[in-house]
């Protein structure tokens, strides 16, 4: 391993702590991204030979049609909404306190948007007829269904993918440039190239300033409106607890919620790990933990609209499949969704438990088991009970799915910790911004 | 050096050309080849039919055997025929996988010394035989079941010419008690026919008439024809069914009455008394025999109150048509003659005209075979030749028959298929597939059904008399004389006389039948409780399966794919139990269980329910094989290993009536918890439909209030929905709301849908379509009994998937029965994963059989969600499939309410692989292939599947149609599957377009609902409710 070259004369602070992640390479490091690789590995196998034996060593069973790969591609989804909703809605809100997060942030978004949409392969029969679902020109005269949920879905995720890597890369450039000009030899070669010839001069700062600001403006709708579609593959049809009109916010919460929760278990240990405690700090916390309190609520709102609604109904199927949810064969689920997503938040009432580190790391593990309980709740339970009494049956996944859906956390490690290592993990350039504008303030200037 | 000549240095330039070829690519090659010489009958494409006979059991139906290219690919009811009139069962629909039984023999066998068959040569195979029946002619038997009565004379001769011990005709169920009862009550040796055309009150002492019964498919349909409510606007026929448990045939009945098995004499006679006490008349000799019945007394008996009894006593005295049918296998007793006397004696009390009776050839005696095992013990039989039977599977292991094998000199099988017995014998004999075949069956007296082979044999096997014809001739000497000339084919058609062709042509040759002489003058009969053997608390009560019968349909796998009807286990062997039962033994679905007898004792899983008497446990019959790929475990990679239980195996030796015919129900049971688990094999997990639209009854009041309504004109009460276009009223009763949607053409949902589709509103639109294809399904008709599933399993090739599969309900099937015990409410259950709450109740016989299958909906959910549009709406109201365009998303299947698509997770096709996850993966082990339609597609991996209306068949009249110059398809053209073998004709098929089709007509019935109607999906397919016509009025 090369030593990393010495910091240059002058250079500020926030750029040798920030950078300091990037250096040296630990053997905890190491064996972490030696398990996301194995479980990588190990998923992969287990897709192709998915691939070649069919979709029958799931856990499907009529009617399930629909099992762990759908629920984890929806988990993954509602994980990628944090970064784009912290970049571009708080960017737009001016809200201070995102700095420190929004380049990991963006960094997961792009990630889980990447682990997400390779479910969508993993889950259909005939991945290697799966092009058919894109609008291509083609002789035999074949369209596309546009009025299927799951056109709409190919376009959302697609575009959302695009905008958010798109994102991520423009606000990376500055720091780029930082990372260009101190490295050496290939990895200079490859930051020369992606900083796109970054100077620092005031018209490249105007033309990136301008484009963030712009692209925050695309991104913001497409924050609420991916997971909305994404929501209308289940509330477009017709299955009892999937047909219904709050779907889309209430997805949208959840995918915020789980998003926020993201951020922090991963950040609390490489906040730890690496020392930045100085960057993310109370103040980020604080405002991180409210958020997560706000979306519990609306989430655990859109829990209880959903019970009494399928009373109100008056529909016995929707009732039925409520009244299963919560007291039937799968209400595990449906309470550990409850109490991790609803009850537990609660604690966020004390600013002692907002500050508290150990405690929001908890806390924010259990919020992702809660989530991804939701989307099992939502998919897998509505499914076993529904309007043919007959056909009413049960899923478990199986260990090729539990592998896959292992995998896919692999994947997504993978991918960080690549990322810690290769970009900075907090965006340099807005952090120096911001301690130029805190000393502004401390010098009294003001706005 | 030879000189290499222009032929030779062709040929080896295409040698080398060809294995060039070969080598450099691995795939394996198949080649179309057209005929060299087109046989004169056979244009590829369209299908020859023939006429034959089915042989899966002793009723021996009429068939039209459908062959394509040469194969036969399809079996249909010969519509001519006098006894199933073009239906067929579940049985019969999937004989044709007796053709391709990947357990067929494909050459005689012999056994080596290492205990194994090997292959060897026909002559070598005849020589064996011959040498070993040399040796000791006398010590030579044939045992065997019904081969049909020429191939009978052909081994009776047999038997006769080589100086042989004797002939012994063993079959399973043979109805002996019954034809020694008429002997008694009718002074005839015969078996009667009962006759329920036009009955108005029907009760079956637990024959299973529906079922498993004496004709199921005959009595299915002159049941359904005697109370179809449209010509029977009173209600038409009741059902009667007397038995412990909740069968398919109760599930049909108007009352059950739950009583005691092996009380069914006791009751018969009781009725007969009440019944003459009512005011019946009947012959001197009649009453006489009746005289002393005690109906108090068969009341304590059979646990039937004595009100009851004289309720039903006075309506059969006020019946027109009343029919009693005699008690089945299951309560056959060692008292079975007394109970069938009785019943036959009810029958002279109501008046004798639905029965029958003439003589017919004596069959099989169960006392003969025990005799035959004695004989085999005391080392008396050198030589047992064994056909049509497998007497080692269905002969209780207590009558000693296996080890007796042992002490035979040489036991030769003439099996078609490896089964039980060819595995113990030392010389296998391959006959013919019964579609191989020439020969005859016997319906009944008058009726003699033909069998003419329909493919040439695909292995080396040779016809059960050709086979003995050739022993005889290498015998030589006495043995060979007077053999007759030619083969069996010779044989059997030199016995038709002059008109071969037309004889053939139809399928069979009626004959008068000889008028019976008078009744005896004295009726002397013996009735009384079963006499049961064991000190268990229950008894056992093993009832034959509807489908896999004595054994015979476990080697098929549609057969043991199909649910049973009224549990839905399939692949498996299970025991009911009552709830209360469960309860006190604290057993939940799928515990284990041993069940012991005096005779034996086995272990199996438990499935309680309510309809099934507290003091019975029941077991079907047919599961337990060792042998067979489909039969035992052995197409799983566990070979030898039994699939499900033996019953049979639980009953004693002794299990003779008085007339030495065999007992089933003879012993009482212990049951004892394992403490071990099975899930069993469940395809319906619930049979509470919390009263939502999907197995709906009307009353009769309810009805008649209805047709009130629907005769006043009704003009004004046409809601907005149904334009002026409609012309026929529909009901303005609250009921015919309700329920009631009748099709209106200027309303029909599925032009919307279309349009929407294919972007195609003002152009070629589907409101130009003559044709809107649509179904229905009479609920009042439909018994559970599943031959349209085996139908639509053989029509439209949908793969067979396996224990395995099954146990993760991921079934195949394009229709499936739903089964609803009552109306339901909407109880909110908790319990255990699996636990299975019974909603049936004991004596009520109100179960809902609702047959479920793609509804073609108008305003079909799955359409809009497929985002390739795989599925989509075609101009004729069907809902179709694009395999080729299915990428798998199954969100179809997510969003159809009656889930009714069916996702293919693993390769099912010919050559599917064989795997650890997916065992016998290739569902079709060759030469099953051979037997696949050529005009459906065979679906792949990863696209989903359902019902087409079998879109084949329209194709198909759409084109003769058009050869005939015709501009639209007549009514009837085109039938489905499902509808051509439904045996109560509950399915009606066509174009609702056509206002005076037979659909149309059916589905404007004031019965009509559409299921789940509240979703709006405005299906294709239009239910008739079940009506329920309240209990026997005395």
């Amino acid at each position: 391993m090369q030593p990393p070259p010495p910091p240059a004369p002058g250079e500020s602070p926030i750029n040798r702590d920030i950078m300091s992640v990037m250096d040296g390479v630990s053997p905890g490091y190491f064996m972490l991204l030696g398990a996301c690789v194995l479980s990588v590995v190990a998923a992969g196998a287990t897709w192709v030979y998915q691939v070649y034996e069919g979709l029958g060593i799931g856990g499907y069973t009529h009617p399930i049609f629909w099992g762990a790969y759908i629920v984890t591609f929806v988990f993954w989804v509602g994980i990628a909404h944090a970064g784009t909703l912290i970049s571009a809605i708080l960017y737009l809100f001016r809200a201070k306190w995102r700095n420190a997060i929004n380049r990991s942030a963006e960094a997961m978004t792009v990630f889980a948007v990447l682990t997400a949409a390779q479910f969508l392969g993993i889950h259909v029969g005939r991945m290697w007829k799966s092009y058919f679902i894109l609008p291509y020109p083609n002789q035999r005269g074949l369209w596309v269904n546009f009025r299927s949920p799951l056109e709409w879905d190919t376009f959302a995720i697609s575009t959302y993918a695009t905008i958010s890597i798109v994102f991520f890369f423009i606000g990376l450039i500055p720091d780029l440039a930082i990372l260009r000009d101190r490295s050496r030899g290939l990895k200079k070669l490859v930051y020369t190239a992606l900083a796109l010839g970054w100077q620092g001069t005031s018209t490249q700062w105007k033309s990136h300033t301008r484009s963030v600001l712009h692209l925050s403006g695309l991104a913001t709708p497409l924050v609420l409106s991916v997971h909305s579609v994404v929501s209308w593959d289940f509330a477009m049809s017709i299955v009892p607890g999937w047909h219904a009109t709050i779907f889309a916010p209430y997805f949208v919460a959840g995918a915020i919620f789980s998003g926020f929760a993201m951020v922090l278990t991963v950040m609390i240990p490489v906040r730890r790990i690496y020392g930045l405690e100085e960057y993310i700090n109370d103040y980020h916390f604080e405002n991180m933990t409210r958020f997560l309190l706000l979306t519990s609520w609306i989430v655990g709102y859109a829990y209880g609209i959903e019970y009494f609604i399928a009373w109100y109904s008056g529909v016995e199927a929707e009732q039925t499949a409520f009244w299963l949810r919560a007291f039937g064969p799968y209400w595990f689920s449906t309470w550990t969704m409850i109490i991790c997503n609803v009850v537990i938040p609660q604690i966020f009432w004390f600013k002692k438990f907002r500050t508290h580190v150990p405690t929001i790391f908890v806390v924010s593990t259990f919020i992702n088991i809660g989530m991804w309980f939701e989307r099992y709740v939502i998919i897998i339970t509505s499914l076993t009970r529904e309007y043919d009494p007959a056909v009413w049956g049960t899923y478990t996944p199986t260990w090729a799915e539990l592998t896959i859906f292992a995998g896919s956390f692999g994947f997504f490690g993978m991918l960080f910790l690549m990322f810690m290592k290769f970009f900075p993990v907090i965006a340099i350039t807005e952090m120096k911004e911001l301690a130029i504008h805190d000393r502004a303030h401390a010098a009294g200037g003001g706005h | 050096m030879p000189e290499l000549v222009r032929r030779d240095f062709l040929k080896l330039v295409g040698v080398s050309a060809g294995s060039a070829a070969a080598a450099g690519c691995s795939d394996h090659v198949e080649k179309l080849i057209p005929y060299v010489v087109q046989p004169e009958e056979i244009t590829p494409g369209n299908p020859v039919v023939y006429a034959s006979t089915c042989t899966e059991c002793p009723v021996a139906c009429g068939l039209h055997v459908k062959t394509r290219e040469g194969r036969p690919i399809k079996v249909e009811g010969n519509p001519d025929h006098p006894v199933n009139q073009g239906r067929l069962c579940a049985r019969a629909q999937a004989s044709i996988e007796r053709t391709y039984s990947p357990d067929r023999f494909k050459s005689p066998m012999r056994r080596n010394a290492a205990g194994e068959l090997e292959p060897i040569s026909w002559d070598e195979a005849l020589s064996v035989v011959s040498q070993a029946i040399q040796k000791a002619p006398a010590k030579t038997h044939v045992l065997g079941g019904n081969p049909g009565p020429l191939a009978s004379r052909t081994i009776d001769g047999f038997v006769t010419a080589i100086g042989g011990g004797g002939r012994t005709v063993y079959e399973p169920f043979a109805n002996e008690a019954l034809r020694a009862a008429t002997q008694q009550v009718h002074g005839v040796a015969g078996e009667p026919v009962f006759d329920l055309d036009g009955a108005d009150l029907i009760i079956d002492f637990g024959s299973e008439v529906l079922d498993t019964g004496h004709s199921p498919v005959e009595h299915a349909r002159q049941w359904s024809d005697a109370r179809d409510i449209e010509k029977n606007p009173h209600g038409g026929a009741k059902l009667v069914y007397i038995g412990a448990r909740l069968s398919v045939t109760a599930s049909s009945s108007d009352e059950w009455l739950p009583a005691k098995p092996g009380s069914e004499g006791l009751l018969a006679l009781a009725l007969a008394k009440a019944a003459l006490d009512a005011g019946a008349s009947a012959d001197a000799a009649v009453v006489a025999a009746v005289a002393g019945a005690d109906i108090s007394a068969a009341a304590a008996a059979s646990d039937v109150p004595v009100e009851t009894i004289q309720r039903l006593g006075a309506a059969l005295a006020k019946a027109k048509k009343a029919v009693a049918l005699p008690p089945g296998s299951a309560v056959a007793s060692r008292r079975a003659v007394g109970a069938n006397a009785a019943v036959l004696l009810l029958n002279r009390v109501v008046g004798s005209a639905s029965v029958s009776v003439a003589a017919t050839p004596g069959t099989a005696r169960y006392a003969d075979v025990l005799a035959l095992v004695q004989a085999m013990q005391g080392g008396k039989v050198g030589v047992l030749l064994v056909h049509d039977a497998n007497p080692v599977y269905s002969l209780p292991s207590a009558s000693g028959f296996d080890e007796a094998l042992a002490s035979v000199g040489l036991v030769v099988s003439f099996a078609t298929a490896n089964d039980e017995t060819s595995a113990l014998a030392g010389l296998v004999l391959p006959a013919h597939a019964p579609m191989e075949s020439w020969g005859d069956r016997t319906s009944r007296a008058g009726v003699r059904g033909l069998i003419q082979p329909t493919l040439s044999p695909i292995y080396d096997t040779r016809a059960v008399p050709d086979a003995l014809n050739e022993i005889r001739r290498s015998l030589g000497g006495d043995a060979a004389q007077n053999l007759p000339s030619g083969s069996f084919r010779d044989t059997v058609e030199a016995s038709l006389g002059a008109d071969v062709r037309a004889s053939l042509m139809r399928g069979f040759v009626v004959s008068e039948v000889a008028a019976v002489a008078g009744a005896p003058e004295a009726i002397a009969i013996d009735v009384a409780a079963p006499i049961l053997t064991g000190d268990g608390d229950f008894t056992l009560l093993a009832y034959p399966s509807p489908f896999l019968g004595d054994g015979t349909g476990a080697a098929l796998p549609l057969l043991q794919e199909i649910p049973d009807p009224v549990t839905s286990v399939a692949w498996d062997s299970w025991a009911e139990i009552s709830m209360a039962t469960a309860e006190a033994l604290d057993l939940e679905m799928g515990d284990v269980v041993s069940v012991a007898t005096s005779a034996g004792s086995l272990d199996v899983a438990v499935y309680p329910r309510g309809g099934i008497r507290d003091d019975v446990i029941a077991i079907p019959t047919g599961q337990g094989h060792t042998v067979g790929y489909f039969a035992s475990k052995a197409g799983q990679g566990l070979p030898g290993t039994a699939r499900g239980v033996n019953v049979l195996d639980l009953l004693p030796a002794d299990g003779v009536d008085e007339a030495g015919g065999r007992a089933f129900l003879t012993e009482t049971a212990k049951v004892s918890k394992t403490g071990r688990f099975r899930r069993l094999t469940l395809l319906q997990f619930n049979d509470n439909k919390r009263g939502r639209q999907l197995g709906e009854v009307l009353t009769l009041a309810a009805l008649a209030e209805t047709a009130d309504a629907h005769a006043a004109p009704a003009e004004g009460a046409h809601g907005e929905g149904h334009g002026g276009g409609h012309g026929a009223s529909h009901g303005t009763g609250a009921l015919a709301h309700e329920i009631h949607q009748p099709y209106d053409p200027a309303d029909d949902a599925s032009n919307a849908q279309y349009e929407r589709t294919f972007h195609l509103a003002g152009e070629a639109s589907a409101k130009e379509s003559p044709y809107r294809w649509g179904m229905t399904v009479d609920l009042d008709k439909c018994t559970g009994c599943s031959a349209c599933i085996s139908a639509c399993y053989v029509e439209n090739n949908i793969p067979r998937v396996g224990e395995e599969e099954t146990r993760l309900v991921r079934q195949m099937a394009w229709i499936r029965i739903d089964r609803w015990a009552g109306n339901g409410e909407a109880v909110m259950h908790v319990g255990r994963e699996f636990s299975y709450a019974s909603n049936e109740k004991l004596g009520d016989s109100d179960v809902r059989n609702s047959p479920m299958f793609c509804q073609h909906c108008g305003a079909a959910p799955c359409e809009p969600v497929c985002p390739v549009i795989a599925t989509y709406h075609n101009e004729e109201g069907l809902n179709g499939m694009i395999y080729n365009r299915c990428i798998g998303t199954r969100y179809c299947a997510n969003n159809c309410p009656y889930k009714v698509r069916r996702y293919n997770y693993f390769d099912h096709q010919i050559g599917g692989r064989d795997s650890a996850a997916n065992p016998a993966g290739g569902k079709w082990p060759a030469p099953m292939e051979l037997g696949l339609n050529p005009d459906v597609t065979v679906r792949g991996q990863g696209v989903m599947e359902k019902c087409t209306m079998c879109v084949q068949r329209i194709q198909y009249a759409r084109q003769e149609a058009k050869n005939d110059g015709d501009a639209v398809i007549a009514d009837g053209a085109v039938q489905t599957a499902c509808q051509q073998t439904c045996p109560s004709g509950a399915i009606t098929f066509g174009n609702l377009r056509d206002d005076h089709s037979a659909v149309s007509k059916a589905a404007d019935s004031k019965r009509g609902y559409h299921a789940l109607h509240v979703l709006n999906t405005r299906p294709a397919v239009t239910y008739l409710a079940k009506v329920d016509r309240g209990k026997v009025e005395g």
